[in-house]
């Protein structure tokens, strides 16, 4: 059985659809799942039938879960400078995380909005495939001094906007513990949602001024890209802001329904 | 013109003087595609790129992903991202796990350019202070890609090339001249 075989087998057999991702990265990935449980494929595919939690397993094994706080400092400041300064002047303002992981870019977004006075108007939801990524996200607490990084890229942002803070302001250190954890003030703004990208609609009923979706797009081929960006795009306002990784472009299909913004793109007014 | 379609390079501490050094010197109409990895602090996250591209006569790219992959090109590996070549030849880039606390991996980029390239590469392991590239080099090797390891010697840390030379017995042996000659004599 190859591997194409057996993506078709596992959404047969489960809910998820992995048919549609990169050849390349998801064989590697698969190959380093068959080498790690020493099983067959046909053999993962009888166990994720019968057992909830190895199934669980293998999908966090698929998918890949990086995020950081101010990922890529500079565009952290040039949003500051640029789309930051265009979001509405009264009402609610909605952010949209897609593929948020463990949410540590929903936080970095929140506490730009506190620095600009605007934490109480945001709605800011988060949306991945994963459930265990969702609940470490909704706890808000991660590993301190293996993160030390998130302090330069903190201090770096907050430096390059000319912001006055601390990142005591914004997270509890327990240098005991080794564990660093958002402040409440943070913790209680973001709504962390299951959505499966391939198959399912975004899971509120609101529409967006922003939208992250930052080295997620990577691992898809160009068919599923261009149907997750229209069903992204049907959530954007006009000229609402996408937010893609710092090596990502839209593919060719797509990137006629945007105007790119230097880091990022917004969407055009329809005619 | 060569039989070699790409030369890959990996390196962490040191070796990034010791490459602006080379492509400074590497003759103008130097026709494959060079593919670079290495490590970089976590603060010095830029600037590798464009001090690269003052050195040297070829353009000097840090790859957007599913870029493709052209001659007389150099790529740089972007931080924070995993760097892969592709059957195709184009780039894919990943912001998976760290490997041996590396992202990017060496092992990665010269383990998926054996794959893509076989025989038809050259993988050279420079000065470095952990032992990111020794597997990626053996999989060089394994595909009777051509293996060039920097004399330890030479290296300004010398943890890369020696974990290198313990899985791999390399087509040769060279200090950084002796590399540099080598790639300005790929006929």
């Amino acid at each position: 059985m190859d591997f194409k075989q057996f993506l078709k087998e596992f959404k047969n057999r489960t809910q998820y659809d992995f048919c549609d991702y990169c050849d390349s990265s998801i064989s590697r990935r698969l190959q380093r799942i068959v080498e790690d449980t020493s099983m067959s494929f046909e053999q993962i595919l009888d166990k994720v039938t019968v057992d909830e939690g190895f199934k669980n397993k293998i999908v966090d094994d698929i998918t890949v879960n990086t995020t950081e706080l101010f990922r890529d400092p500079q565009l952290w400041i040039s949003l500051y400078k640029t789309h930051y300064q265009k979001l509405p002047k009264s009402g609610t303002i909605t952010f949209w995380h897609i593929g948020c992981s463990v949410g540590l870019e929903t936080y970095s977004n929140l506490i730009m909005m506190h620095q600009m006075g605007l934490l109480d108007r945001c709605r800011s939801i988060g949306t991945d495939i994963n459930p265990r990524v969702l609940n470490i996200a909704r706890n808000g607490e991660y590993a301190y001094r293996f993160n030390m990084f998130f302090r330069d890229n903190f201090d770096a942002v907050m430096k390059g906007c000319g912001f006055d803070a601390k990142f005591e302001d914004y997270f509890d250190i327990d240098e005991k513990a080794d564990t660093m954890r958002a402040k409440p003030f943070l913790l209680e703004r973001p709504k962390f949602m299951v959505q499966n990208l391939v198959t399912d609609k975004a899971p509120f009923p609101y529409r967006v001024d922003m939208v992250f979706i930052r080295n997620v797009m990577i691992y898809f081929n160009d068919k599923l890209q261009n149907q997750i960006i229209s069903m992204i795009h049907s959530k954007m306002y006009d000229n609402a802001a996408l937010v893609l990784g710092k090596q990502e472009a839209l593919t060719s299909q797509m990137e006629t329904r945007f105007s790119r913004m230097g880091q990022y793109y917004t969407k055009k007014p329809s005619m | 013109m060569s039989n070699y379609k790409a030369v890959v390079i990996g390196g962490s501490a040191g070796s990034f003087a010791l490459v602006l050094k080379m492509l400074s010197k590497l003759r103008p109409d130097f026709g494959l595609p060079i593919i670079i990895c290495m490590h970089r602090l976590k603060h010095i996250r830029s600037g590798l790129a464009e001090n690269l591209a003052m050195k040297s006569s070829m353009k000097v790219v840090e790859p957007m992903d599913k870029e493709r992959i052209e001659a007389g090109k150099i790529y740089l590996a972007p931080a924070n991202y995993h760097m892969f070549i592709e059957f195709d030849g184009t780039i894919s880039l990943s912001t998976e796990e760290m490997s041996l606390q590396c992202r990017p991996a060496i092992d990665y980029t010269l383990s998926s350019a054996a794959i893509a390239y076989r025989e038809k590469m050259v993988g050279i392991i420079l000065t470095g202070a952990n032992e990111d590239g020794a597997k990626g080099l053996k999989d060089v090797a394994d595909k009777k890609g051509f293996t060039i390891v920097q004399d330890p010697a030479t290296a300004e840390v010398p943890t890369m090339p020696r974990a290198a030379l313990k899985l791999v017995k390399p087509d040769m042996v060279l200090s950084p001249e002796g590399i540099l000659d080598f790639l300005n004599n790929l006929q």
